[in-house]
């Protein structure tokens, strides 16, 4: 390896800056197995009643699967919404094809709190507000981007030749996607669909403004929650989403590279 | 659909199995083909040979449909072929890349275009089996590409577009990304493959010793015109212009004035294009000039020049001068039967040519 | 697959071209109605509903007027708010910038596994809600926390970490710095060993290196982190909510009661459109400092 040396100093301030980046996942692990009944660090007992507490909260429970749901649904619309979508912008270049991806990827550039503001204002009009249809098309808003983006680019590094050649043999437009664009692909679908999974299970702003007492979500769930009592209930909820979590990037980093899902 | 092309060519005997015909291709203002007429013989292996950016390439892949044509017309075995989208056209085309399908295996990738044709199972099977024999990579059925050696997925693209048994089998510099030694390997086997099928093959290439050892027949292509179609042999013994003189084989490029058809040079007078006036180019190969120390009984050719021996260069089987006659250099090309005295620069020498080995052509403007 | 079935009806150039564009607008129309309809409508109606009056009862009329803007212009609590969430979003990227650039600089460095390692360190977070982590931060800054814990087993007072703005900036610090690393890991691509080792050879000692080369070099990644982590900081809302407790007034919070709470929906979208207001400013500040650089 012609690597230089890192300095120690560097090697320092890194490991320093490491710790606090990582404080506030590592403090829940301790908290979420603490026996006391609110929160504190270092807690004055042990026990594991509050994983069981999470399945016996009706509030979480169904704010979990609501999210899941929502996720899952989420995720698939993004896939069939924004496949057609970047499949015409970076294959059939339309006139301005340009624009239209910079349309498509400006709701990303708008604070989420003004989005869930402008969406709240509309979706009231037209009874969507706590409502699942709701949430499902206001997370599209901010998933979609993530999925164009990345599916144009997976499409944009297919070698045409081998669609060409496919074509030369004989397969329609719609046989050559089929049988060889999709499968060639399969990374950059595996990382829409677990950057769409990730971005609406976490959504946070735009559901606080969607939801009401009728439906909810965990990430809102768990918002009013540490608003109202910080007890270590959170802290195991937190443990099982970081896990989750985990699982999703590690998936990603094995069928298609982490680096290349998320680093532009 | 092979056997109705091949019976609609039958009866259409004298005429190419295909033929372009004012096939142009437009981009803006730019042509990068410009009319190109040309009719194929069934069975023939035919090069298109060019510097790049030629048109050749271009061409190729308005034939396999890849590439919308801008006017003109391509017919296969009597069928207008022009509009007909690329799936429906019935070739096969061997990539520069390969292009194999990375995600299937070799027999997968062989298969894909009989699957594509409804062929039944069995046939499918006995056919892929066959074609991958045919090509030697059996045994390699079930690897993919990737665990392939360059000349080994050569050999699959060559398969995959053979099995199909195609109208016409293009292939795009199927030999460039390949090593010296593999190249020539393939180059004979695709030459073997295309006789004993039989079938009407294109060929492009950059690289006039493919184009001249593997095909019946080259187009040489230059800034998207048509320069000369002919065998090897002619466009080696008779180019018909200062390009195709150039691009095949060596040639010395001599500039000279011409009047009323006759070019002078180094006090020599040589035949040019009745009437031709202006600057021209004279041009003789360099292995067809006589070398002689100057002084010496010269018997054999039409031209003679004298000259000064200005470099030397020792090639084994070549001995190769660089001679200075009136100001320009022509180079000489001997063959080395040892013994024989190499001369040193400043030697005074005189050059011989035949008649028939002098090309003049009226030079660009 | 007739060939000649295909010839019998040879399409024109035209007719191809006009296929093609159905089949794009057939293809794109799914997404361009979600983007209408969650996006361009929304935002626009946004601009609007600022100008709509509010009555005295709360209650919202489509009637035009400026009565919102004048308010958050006169209004001496606004331009506190809009001056106190610049300031603490300026020192918010600051602190993120030097707490990032270590790890940048460290990652940028690293190779092989040991490098993914550390990616998905520094990714995982940014994968993380955000309620997790600012519950991460309460477990840590409260006053039954991890510090003050430690503090009173040494013998020190306690200190104030939440509910305040140091909870704030610490708590959104550490959140937008994933944001930032992978900015400055961008940036760094200019970053060849080779012109390090050249200035070393010169004679330059390490920190003047560091001075004179590496930073520099820098520059144009460290300038787009902060403008990203600027932008997100004004318009973070979730942390400072949780972390001032109610005590920290910033513009993003402020939307959100505005529209939640209070319902005072043309006041909120004022403030938004201030919020972006506040983008654009930084964004021409960007180019202009990248021009700088450059």
């Amino acid at each position: 390896m012609d690597e230089r040396p890192v300095s120690l100093a560097l090697k320092l301030m890194a490991l320093t800056m490491f710790v606090f980046l990582l404080a506030p996942l590592i403090v829940v692990v301790p908290i979420s197995f603490s026996g006391d009944s609110y929160m504190m660090f270092p807690p004055s007992s042990w026990s594991l009643k509050w994983y069981p507490a999470i399945f016996t909260d009706g509030k979480m429970t169904s704010a979990f699967w609501t999210s899941l749901l929502l996720a899952f649904v989420v995720t698939v619309l993004s896939l069939l919404i924004g496949l057609p979508a970047a499949y015409a912008l970076v294959r059939l270049k339309p006139r301005g094809a340009e624009a239209m991806s910079a349309l498509f990827t400006a709701p990303l550039l708008l604070p989420t709190i003004v989005l869930g503001l402008a969406i709240l204002i509309v979706f009231s009009r037209y009874g969507l507000l706590a409502t699942f249809q709701g949430l499902v098309a206001a997370h599209l808003v901010v998933t979609l981007p993530y999925a164009i983006r990345v599916l144009a680019t997976a499409l944009a590094t297919l070698p045409i030749p081998i669609e060409e050649a496919a074509a030369t043999l004989g397969a329609s437009p719609f046989t050559v996607f089929r049988r060889i664009t999709l499968p060639m692909m399969k990374s950059g679908l595996i990382g829409t669909t677990a950057l769409c999974f990730l971005v609406s299970f976490d959504e946070v702003v735009l559901s606080l403004f969607m939801t009401g007492p009728r439906i909810s979500t965990l990430p809102v769930a768990m918002y009013h929650h540490v608003e109202q009592q910080a007890d270590p209930l959170v802290a195991s909820l937190s443990v099982l989403l970081v896990i989750l979590t985990l699982l999703v990037v590690l998936v990603v980093d094995r069928t298609s590279g982490l680096a290349k899902t998320f680093v532009k | 659909m092979t056997d109705r092309i091949t019976a609609a060519a039958a009866g259409q005997a004298g005429e190419g199995f295909l033929s372009l015909k004012g096939l142009t291709k437009r981009y803006g203002g730019f042509a990068a083909v410009d009319n190109l007429d040309l009719e194929v013989p069934k069975g023939e292996l035919v090069a298109f040979l060019g510097p790049s950016g030629c048109g050749k390439t271009t061409s190729l892949r308005m034939i396999a449909g890849l590439v919308p044509a801008t006017s003109g017309r391509i017919v296969v075995g009597g069928q207008d072929l022009t509009e007909v989208p690329t799936h429906r056209r019935d070739m096969g085309l061997v990539f520069q890349s390969y292009a194999l399908f990375p995600h299937m295996s070799v027999a997968r990738n062989v298969a894909f275009g009989l699957e594509m044709r409804k062929v039944g199972k069995d046939e499918i099977a006995r056919r892929v089996k066959e074609a991958i024999a045919l090509v030697h990579l059996s045994g390699k059925e079930e690897h993919r590409p990737g665990q392939l050696s360059g000349g080994q997925q050569q050999r699959v693209a060559l398969a995959r577009a053979l099995v199909v048994r195609p109208s016409i089998l293009l292939l795009d510099e199927p030999l460039s990304n390949l090593d010296a030694k593999l190249r020539d390997e393939m180059r004979n086997e695709i030459r073997d493959i295309q006789k004993r099928l039989g079938i009407t093959a294109i060929f492009v290439t950059h690289d006039q010793v493919e184009a001249l050892t593997m095909c019946d027949k080259v187009v040489v292509m230059n800034q998207g015109r048509l320069e000369q179609v002919g065998t090897p042999v002619d466009l080696y013994e008779t180019p018909r212009t200062a390009f195709v003189a150039g691009f095949v084989g060596r040639s010395n490029r001599l500039k000279a004035t011409a009047r009323d058809g006759v070019a002078e040079f180094a006090g020599e007078s040589f035949a040019a294009q009745a009437g031709l006036s202006g600057p021209v180019e004279i041009m003789v190969r360099p292995h067809r000039v006589a070398l002689s120390a100057a002084g010496a009984d010269v018997t054999a050719g039409d031209h003679r020049v004298s000259g000064i021996v200005a470099r030397t260069i020792f090639a084994g089987d070549i001995l190769q001068y660089d001679v200075d006659v009136a100001g320009q250099i022509v180079s000489v090309e001997l063959a080395t039967r040892g013994g024989e005295t190499v001369l040193q620069p400043g030697a005074a020498v005189s050059l011989s040519w035949r008649r028939q080995d002098v090309f003049v052509y009226g030079a660009a403007a | 697959m007739s060939a000649a079935a295909a010839i019998a009806a040879p399409a024109p150039v035209s007719d191809t071209r006009r296929s093609g564009l159905a089949l794009v607008v057939l293809l794109i129309a799914p997404i361009a109605l979600v983007n209408a309809l969650g996006f361009l409508v929304p935002v626009l109606n946004l601009a609007r509903m600022s100008f709509y009056e509010v009555e005295p009862t709360g209650a919202m009329r489509e009637v035009y007027t400026l009565a919102t803007w004048l308010t958050v212009f006169q209004d001496t609590f606004y331009a506190e708010l809009i001056l106190n969430s610049i300031t603490v979003s300026l020192g918010i990227t600051l602190l993120t910038l030097v707490c990032s650039y270590p790890i940048a600089l460290y990652l940028h460095r690293s190779s092989g596994t040991w490098r993914t390692i550390l990616l998905v360190l520094v990714i995982s977070p940014l994968l993380t809600s955000a309620v997790v982590r600012t519950y991460g931060w309460i477990a840590i800054l409260s006053d039954s926390g991890l510090v003050n814990n430690a503090l009173s087993a040494i013998g020190i007072a306690p200190l104030r970490l939440m509910f305040n703005k140091t909870g704030v900036v610490i708590g959104l610090t550490e959140i937008l710095m994933p944001y930032m690393i992978l900015a400055l890991l961008a940036g760094f691509g200019r970053l060849d060993p080779r012109i390090e080792e050249a200035a070393s050879t010169l004679g330059a000692p390490p920190f003047t290196i560091f001075r004179r080369i590496i930073l520099p070099l820098t520059l144009p990644g460290i300038a787009l982190g902060c403008l990203l982590c600027f932008v997100l900081a004004v318009s973070s809302f979730i942390t400072p909510k949780l972390l001032g407790g109610g005590r920290v007034f910033l513009l993003a919070t402020e939307i959100y009661d505005q529209a939640i709470v209070t319902l005072n929906w043309p006041l909120a979208a004022t403030l938004s459109i201030l919020v972006l207001v506040i983008f654009g400013g930084a964004l021409v500040l960007y180019t202009r400092a990248l021009r700088a650089i450059m």
